[in-house]
């Protein structure tokens, strides 16, 4: 699962925005709004008669294997970093 | 068939050589061929881990840079996501495709097969050079 996740944005003529965020703080703080969006995916996957252990084990594989993903875009002097650890 | 492994083999014909001096002869041929076969693939043989996709461009005079890295794991798991969308989606993204000039058929596409294309992306080096950009997707 990922633990941190850095955003860093360079703009010309602003100062450089660096923010680190933990992950598993900011889920704790959110556990309710994530409870709610399971429950959401719950409702989807037996409308749409998908498995719903199945669909939920899959999209937890696609978070755990985020750790390590690295997007780094520069345009000139705008650069936008994300990088998920 | 090499040109030494001709020649040895006509030596071998004309009766200048035993068959037992011809293996050696092949033998010490081979030797001396494998490393060179070897070093013509300078890629690492581990077990590569992401995929990379390079970018560099230039955009109204301006550098621009992209350079992504995405962990192989994380598309084996979108494979396994996918894997989930339902028939009825499929046949709307494949209406959506094909008016944009894309005529793929997703509901072809099998879960195993694109497993497999994940499997074997280390194997997969594309570069394309134009004078206002460089693409390169790599595995490492």
């Amino acid at each position: 699962m990922p633990q941190l996740v850095t955003v860093k944005v360079n703009r010309p003529d602003h100062r450089p925005i660096r923010v680190w965020v933990p992950v598993l703080p900011v889920v704790l703080v959110l556990f309710p709004v994530v409870v709610l969006v399971v429950l959401a995916a719950i409702v989807a996957c037996v409308v749409f008669r998908i498995g719903v252990v199945r669909a939920l084990g899959s999209a937890w594989r696609v978070i755990s294997a985020l750790p390590g993903a690295h997007f780094d875009i520069e345009q000139g002097r705008t650069a936008v970093l994300v990088a998920i650890r | 068939m090499t040109e030494q492994r001709k020649d040895i083999l006509d030596m071998l014909a004309a009766g200048k050589i035993t068959a037992e001096e011809a293996e050696q002869l092949i033998a010490a041929l081979e030797r001396d061929q494998a490393p060179a076969t070897a070093s013509h693939d300078s890629r690492p043989k581990g077990k590569v881990k992401y995929l990379r996709v390079v970018v560099d461009a230039t955009d109204n005079g301006e550098p621009s840079r992209v350079n992504v890295r995405v962990p192989l794991q994380l598309l084996r798991a979108g494979v396994r996501l996918a894997a989930l969308v339902p028939p009825q989606a499929l046949v709307k993204a494949n209406a959506s495709l094909s008016d944009s000039g894309v005529p793929i058929d997703l509901t072809q596409l099998k879960p195993e097969q694109l497993e497999a294309l994940v499997e074997h992306l280390d194997e997969v080096t594309v570069e394309v050079d134009s004078p206002d950009a460089t693409v390169r997707v790599f595995c490492e």
